[in-house]
């Protein structure tokens, strides 16, 4: 037998009146800066300074003490020359493969799949996702996130989504691959799409943060400013273009706990541990298959053909087809790679930015299909005009600036 | 005589640690984060308690059972497909009455319940007080307190799984009302005792 919705919450206030005895409540600190940090007037610079904070200890954790710190010295002062010492046969194509150039004065340039590829996988990307996962668990156990969601939401609505899709897009700083999964808690196909279509093209994941960190600090800035620019206008323009509603935000924001170390720690462990089991292997593997493709010439191929796309209408050197071709199985091992190639400080902008918009990776792609199917491919015919506009956009941009 | 279920799907508003609880009960890794739609999708477990195994289910949290969103549409669909399953209705004890809209409409759909009042320790604390054997004898289906940060009550709770009740919801709306009638064998009620 079913109630009609009315009668059910009156029988829902029945029962409440004869079960729950409420007493007399005092606000505790947690309240206070519950009500502190979700009105606009002190919780935005609080955002702000969260933000700031979360990405300054990023990039001196991850980049300055444990990767440059540590990883790099190790890798190029221990492990190549050991390597390139030991491994028989420099010119014969296992040692192209495995170790790379024999020549080589460090892991970047080198490109072997035991060179390059335990460099950027284990030396570069294991630091960088081990500190973002430690921030990421201790914004979502505290209870912050949802407060952000109702501070960015005036925002998010000239987008056509609601504050709530910051959680997607913050989950997918870390990996674009829980974040399209995460898009279901939107309540509109509109607002899913435009998010799951921002997301596979905006977002770069914490692999890819981490080797950019490493590559190009200095005009690492520009590139998410590129990505941010294009995030909101895209945006802007798919939510005039796609038909659908856009739903006001309704969100439950809990009360502030401290973060459980069991937790955090639970929750570090597992991702750290499914990095290490599934992307590990796919970064070496993605080595192995850009030499294989380079030694049987489909790679020159390719940038001879699409030579006229790259350096006419993107303004980019042809051999940064290679690290596109890397891009489809790993981001992180594409940006690794376009750092060894000779380009102007706004080419490599131009190059970093087209790498990350340009196709999402093969995990990502997979979670998008079991998504939707229709909706894939349609993401992916907005992905494309996306590629060609916005990277000729950006070479215009750079010959107007005098920097192209 | 309770008959035994094989599954138990666990279902509640989001962000009242449904998870966590399941973590408890099956030693699993659920994700468990404080914000509401952590799970959007479900995490299956085992469950052994008094040589009884029990295949447990955690479902995305739901306000109710037409999707707002989904995720829901996943809780909700996990529920259409599991019509053998006892459902385990997790409530957030600082916030009952949020709650209880859900666990009516399960029983409505004749599914035999029994219900966690998670939180418990954040109720005490907020100095809300539950009367949960009064909830219980409203109900007609074991209540048992428990928060899923401590462990409290976690053990209670699965010994009471077994005891999950089918309700008939005319009789709810006469016990709110306060007619309780004599109970049918023994104290039959909900078994809850």
């Amino acid at each position: 037998m079913a109630l009609p919705a009315q009668d059910r919450w009156d029988l829902v206030d029945a029962i409440t009146r004869r079960t729950v005895i409420t007493g007399a409540y005092r606000r505790n600190l947690g309240d206070v800066l519950g009500d502190l940090t979700v009105k606009p007037l002190t919780g935005i610079p609080v955002a702000v300074a969260v933000l700031y904070a979360f990405w300054s200890i990023f990039c001196s954790f991850a980049g300055d003490l444990l990767t440059d710190g540590f990883m790099v010295k190790a890798f190029d002062n221990r492990w190549l020359p050991w390597l390139q010492g030991v491994w028989p046969d420099p010119a014969s194509i296992h040692y192209f493969l495995f170790v790379g150039d024999p020549l080589a004065g460090n892991c970047f340039e080198a490109f072997g799949v035991l060179t390059s590829g335990l460099f950027v996988a284990i030396g570069v990307v294991l630091p960088a996702i081990f500190i973002f996962y430690l921030m990421m668990a201790v914004l979502e156990d505290s209870g912050y996130l949802p407060r952000l969601a109702v501070l960015t939401d005036t925002v998010f609505h000239r987008i056509g989504l609601h504050g709530y899709a910051i959680v997607p897009a913050i989950l997918g700083l870390g990996c674009n691959v829980p974040a399209v999964t995460g898009i279901r808690v939107l309540e509109t196909r509109k607002q899913r799409f435009i998010m799951m279509t921002l997301l596979a093209i905006f977002i770069p994941c914490g692999a890819q943060l981490g080797v950019m960190l490493e590559v190009i600090p200095d005009t690492m800035g520009w590139v998410m400013l590129f990505l941010i620019i294009g995030f909101g206008v895209f945006g802007f323009l798919l939510d005039r273009i796609i038909p659908g509603s856009n739903p006001e935000i309704l969100v439950d924001v809990p009360a502030y706990h401290w973060p459980l170390w069991e937790n955090v720690a639970k929750k570090l462990m597992n991702r750290t541990k499914s990095f290490l089991k599934d992307a590990v292997p796919f970064v070496l593997l993605g080595v192995l298959i850009v030499n294989l493709l380079y030694l049987v010439g489909v790679i020159d191929a390719l940038a001879v053909l699409l030579e006229p796309v790259f350096v006419a209408w993107f303004g980019v050197p042809k051999e940064t087809v290679g690290p596109l071709i890397a891009a489809f199985l790993r981001k992180d091992l594409a940006v690794a790679q376009l750092s060894t190639i000779a380009m102007t400080p706004y080419q490599m902008i131009t190059a970093v930015v087209l790498v990350s918009i340009y196709f999402p990776c093969v995990a990502t792609f997979v979670v998008m299909l079991q998504e939707g199917w229709r909706e894939l491919l349609a993401a992916v015919g907005v992905l494309m005009v996306t590629v060609f506009v916005y990277g000729g956009l950006m070479h215009a941009i750079g010959i107007l600036m005098g920097v192209a | 005589m309770a008959k035994s279920y094989k599954t138990v799907l666990m279902m509640g508003n989001p962000n009242v640690g449904k998870s966590a609880l399941f973590n408890r009960l099956t030693g699993g890794d659920a994700v468990v984060s404080n914000y509401p739609g952590t799970t959007v999708d479900y995490t299956e477990g085992v469950l052994i308690v008094s040589g009884q195994e029990y295949e447990v289910i955690d479902a995305p949290g739901t306000y109710s059972l037409e999707a707002r969103d989904a995720a829901e549409g996943v809780a909700v669909r996990l529920l259409a497909e599991n019509p053998d399953a006892a459902v385990l209705i997790v409530l957030d004890a600082t916030r009952v009455e949020r709650g209880l809209y859900l666990v009516l409409e399960v029983i409505e759909r004749g599914y035999p319940v029994i219900i966690a009042l998670n939180m418990i320790d954040a109720a005490r604390e907020r100095q809300i007080a539950v009367d949960f054997r009064m909830l219980q004898k409203i109900l007609g289906a074991p209540v048992v307190p428990t928060s899923a940060v401590s462990g409290e009550g976690v053990r209670d709770l699965a010994e009471m799984i077994r005891k999950a009740q089918r309700v008939d919801i005319a009789k709810v709306r006469a016990r709110a009302d306060g007619q309780f009638d004599e109970p049918e064998t023994g104290c039959g009620l909900c078994g809850g005792c």
